[in-house]
């Protein structure tokens, strides 16, 4: 009875819903030209991104309704499974590899990104094993347990390669390490083979070398290296203040690569300009303040780390996005949350705001269940 | 919760202003990218949008100083294709082939052929055609208009006019010299497009016209130099010399009224392929290459000797003082310089200045060099513009060559008297002769006289005195001296009954590898009329003529037949 007259999280609402249909219109506007090209369809993307919200708004709508316990039951299971998934990538018939890396798995017509799953799986298991020992996270005990779960993770992205979703989980891993309570001065000793580990991948693939001068200075290979980034700066650029109205870019005719993927940030940014790219910037920064105000306000550790780990996932990714389109950070491929054209990526994020409604919904109720013993 | 909710809570706040700084930090960055750096970068952008086939003015007109057009532009249409634009290759190969009498499977290979940009299908395409390709209004057919150059009358003025480039740059002459004037300003067709340049249908085409080139008004005159190319021609069979070249001016200005050399090019049928002869014959030989000048030169040590002389220059000759008669001189101890012929049979004898000239007698000007001193002799060279060149407009003029004053012997003095020993270019010494027969004012010849926007005045050259070299008093002395010298002289044969013609013959020993190459001259006439205000000069050239090689024989009969058809063209009336 209680529950009917608990409102749900309006604003976690509205602010992926917005999101969601602001990224439906600039898949359209992106990649229309080049779908009519490719598949002869204009609508071919904005069609499977559609797709793909209607079955993120259901996932989202079941995910707010699963209790607390059903996800600590899941939490293990789900992380090994996503282990076992990011093994399958190498598996030869099920992996598929798209621009020389192994990142996707293939059931018949279906296809999904494990790192996708992956990085939430271990935001469960780690808001699991935290909560569960409060005080090992003081200890050097507890943070080597929750690294150790990262670094595996970590270690298998790495190999498919894929260096943005390591360096994102990797992140996210230190942000929980934060949220849980671990020492300064052991976080700061955990940055350490962080610092060396950059380097090491940087040379192991002679991409990354060439990616990293293009970011250093991409004029100096406008064909080459530099390419992207430089479309990018184009597009960005001549949106200028106000935008050059939506529909109307230019960049997006073939010039911009993954115009409307890892880069439609850059396709906004030219349409409606910096004032539309603040606005966007914006809804994303109201929705990881109500996802840290839920993980404040929750029930139980579980939760509050649970709900915190999901807004740093989508925090971090925004963050990186947008400066890997304006050439704050060197250039590596990773979608921006909600927007980018990709089913499995924003079914799995809305998924993960349902968990965040959820678990708002336990504290009010909570809350309600204080106020009526007073 | 249960235990330590504070220390929880403090770092989610702490995670939430972190985030919101790293947020603020890239709207900075975007601040930056779209606000500052944004317009930049998008004219960057505006260049990879868009492909531009050229529109290419027409290349400004070169008229003669009455409007009559020298040079001037006939219009070819390129049928371009573009594969990556064509729509229905069928119906478009279909339509050209049949309007362009092309074989349909080669169009058709080509509008199917997407690995290229564009490609030519067909040149030199007719106006009406071309509309007719316009009207059927086919997606990725493109027509540009390329004009190219017709002259007038092909071998004519060629060396002056100069040519150009198979692309319309000139190379040579006027069209090298004015080319930034004469080509225009590049229009193009803007298309708006995709990164491999597939148009875009929906967005527009921008055309920005070009500005046609500036005409050039010159101050050749046509019709002299018509007679100048036929007098060549006639020169050219009547002495079978290796060239031959002239000359004429108009005194007072500067202004080149014709200017012809022979053997020449047809400037409409160019022999690229001989790129010797291109040279060799395309090359204003009247500027860019230098002679001995002789006998012509006199005219100038004159000039200088009865300068001084009224300056009262004590080592200056009076016009009544009597030479000596013996036919050479002794110089530099023991160098011994020698009349062109014996002072035998009362030949020679007793000569004042005005006698000297009409006889043209070398010692009399070493005495006059000598006499006046290096010194001041070098000074009326300098006056007279030799040793630098006269500016005029034409791309690689030469200054000549002058023993610099400090390293001249008398013996080179002596010499330089009477033209050997110094080179100069044609143009240089006509220049010269106007100067001492204009009233004293060396000009600057040019060959433009106003650059026309269609039919406004752009730009008006005036004449440009450059110095005074001599008194109108001393230039009238002169004047009379040397009509003398065409009245009884050795300039008899460019005598004009009832016109006064000055002038003064010339005939140059060539010198091959520092020998003097026997039998190889270059006779020469200078020469002007009416004496009592010159108004006209001429200079005629005569490269290694075959049989007679005196200037008197050689070159003085043509110089009258190019005074007498000035005479009848400007209709001059006789003086008596």
């Amino acid at each position: 009875m209680l529950q009917t007259k608990i409102k749900p999280n309006y604003v976690v609402i509205f602010c992926v819903f917005l999101l969601v249909a602001i990224g439906l219109v600039f898949i359209y506007s992106a990649s229309n030209y080049s779908a009519q090209k490719d598949f002869g369809n204009p609508y071919y993307f904005v069609t499977k991104q559609f797709v793909g919200a209607l079955i993120g708004v259901v996932a989202m709508v079941y995910c707010s309704f699963v209790s607390v316990k059903q996800l600590q039951k899941f939490a293990l299971p789900l992380y090994l499974l996503s282990l076992v998934l990011l093994g399958l990538v190498f598996v030869p018939g099920i992996g598929i590899e798209n621009y020389g890396a192994k990142r996707w798995v293939g059931f018949g017509g279906f296809s999904l990104q494990p790192s996708e799953i992956a990085k939430f799986a271990l935001v469960l298991v780690c808001s699991l094993y935290m909560s569960k020992k409060p005080h090992q996270m003081a200890g050097l005990k507890g943070i080597a347990t929750v690294s150790f779960l990262g670094v595996a993770v970590c270690l298998l992205v790495i190999l498919e390669p894929n260096m943005s979703i390591t360096m994102c989980i990797a992140l996210v891993t230190f942000a929980m390490l934060f949220v849980g309570g671990a020492k300064l001065k052991h976080l700061a000793f955990c940055l350490l083979p962080l610092v060396v580990a950059v380097p090491l991948l940087i040379v192991a693939e002679p991409y990354r070398l060439a990616r990293l001068m293009a970011y250093l200075d991409p004029w100096a290979s406008p064909k080459g290296e530099g390419y992207q980034l430089i479309q990018s700066f184009y597009a960005l650029g001549s949106g200028g203040f106000f935008g050059v109205g939506l529909f109307n870019s230019r960049q997006k005719f073939d010039f911009l690569p993954f115009a409307e993927s890892d880069f439609i940030f850059a396709v906004i940014g030219e349409e409606i300009g910096f004032v539309g790219c603040v606005f966007v910037l914006s809804i994303f920064v109201v929705l990881v303040y109500q996802g840290l105000k839920i993980a404040k306000n929750a029930n139980s550790r579980f939760e509050c780390y649970l709900a915190s780990g999901i807004s740093c996932v989508i925090a971090i990714q925004t963050l990186l996005n947008v400066a890997v389109v304006t050439g704050t950070i060197p250039p590596t491929g990773l979608p921006l949350p909600f927007i980018s054209s990709g089913g499995s990526s924003l079914m799995v994020f809305m998924a993960s705001t349902g968990i965040l409604l959820g678990i708002d919904k336990n504290s009010k109720k909570h809350q309600k269940t204080v106020c009526a013993i007073q | 919760m249960e235990s330590s909710p504070y220390k929880t809570k403090q770092r989610l706040i702490a995670l939430m202003c972190l985030s919101t700084f790293v947020f603020f930090i890239l709207f900075c960055r975007l601040f930056c990218l779209q606000v500052i750096e944004g317009k930049s970068l998008q004219a960057k952008a505006t260049d990879q949008w868009t492909r531009d086939l050229p529109i290419i003015p027409a290349r400004g007109q070169i008229l003669d100083t009455n409007g009559k057009i020298l040079a001037s532009n006939k219009t070819a249409y390129t049928v371009y294709i573009r594969a990556k634009s064509v729509k229905n290759p069928e119906h478009v190969s279909h339509t050209l082939s049949q309007l362009l009498g092309l074989d349909y499977e080669n169009v058709y290979k080509k509008a199917t052929n997407k690995g290229v940009s564009e490609v030519t299908l067909k040149r030199q395409v007719d106006e009406k055609v071309a509309d007719k390709i316009r009207q059927a209004n086919l997606q990725g057919v493109y027509i540009a208009s390329e004009p190219y150059r017709v002259y007038t009358y092909g071998n004519f003025l060629s060396q002056v006019i100069g040519y150009v480039s198979s692309d319309n740059v000139g190379q040579t002459g006027i069209e090298a010299y004015y080319n930034k004037y004469l080509k225009g300003i590049n229009g193009q067709i803007l298309t708006q497009s995709d990164l491999i340049g597939i148009e875009l249908a929906d967005k527009e085409t921008i055309y920005q016209p070009g500005i046609d080139g500036l005409d050039l008004v010159l101050t050749i005159d046509e019709t002299i130099q018509s007679v100048v190319e036929q007098v060549l021609q006639m020169i050219m069979h009547t002495h079978t010399p290796k060239s031959a070249k002239s000359i004429v001016m108009d005194v007072a200005s500067g202004e080149i009224l014709a200017m012809g050399i022979a053997p020449g090019i047809d400037l409409n049928n160019l022999p690229r392929d001989d790129l010797q002869t291109l040279l060799d014959n395309g090359r204003n030989t009247l500027v860019t290459d230098i002679y001995e000048p002789g006998s012509t030169f006199k005219i100038v040590t004159a000039a200088a000797n009865i300068e001084e002389f009224s300056k009262g220059n004590l080592k200056a000759f009076s016009n009544q003082h009597v030479f000596n008669n013996a036919n050479y001189r002794v110089v530099d101890s023991g160098k011994k310089i020698s009349c062109w012929t014996s002072h035998k049979n009362g030949k020679h004898i007793n000569q004042t200045l005005a006698d000297a000239l009409s006889n043209s007698c070398n010692p009399i000007f070493t005495d006059i060099a000598l006499s006046l001193g290096k010194n001041t002799f070098y000074s009326y060279l300098n006056k007279f513009g030799f040793g630098k060149t006269t500016g005029v407009d034409i791309a690689g003029e030469q200054a000549g060559i002058l023993v610099p004053q400090t390293a001249v012997t008398n013996g080179d003095l002596a010499r330089i008297g009477f033209g050997q020993t110094i080179a100069v270019t044609p143009l240089q010494l006509l220049n010269a002769v106007n100067c001492a027969i204009n009233g004293g004012l060396l000009m600057q010849p040019y060959l433009v006289k106003e650059i026309m926007q269609g039919n406004q005045l752009a730009q008006k050259f005036l004449p440009t005195a450059k110095n005074r070299a001599i008194s109108k008093q001393t230039s009238q002395t002169l004047c009379q001296m040397l009509e003398d010298v065409v009245t009884n002289g050795s300039g008899k044969q460019a005598y004009i009954e009832g016109y006064r013609v000055g002038g003064k013959t010339g005939t140059a020993q060539k010198f091959v590898n520092g020998q003097i190459a026997q039998g190889k001259y270059v006779s020469s006439f200078v020469g002007f009329f009416p004496a009592n205000q010159p108004k006209y000069s001429c200079i005629v050239i005569v490269d290694e003529p075959t049989g007679q090689h005196y200037g008197s024989t050689v070159a003085a009969p043509w110089a009258k037949i190019i005074f007498q058809q000035i005479i009848n063209y400007k209709n001059i009336k006789p003086v008596q």
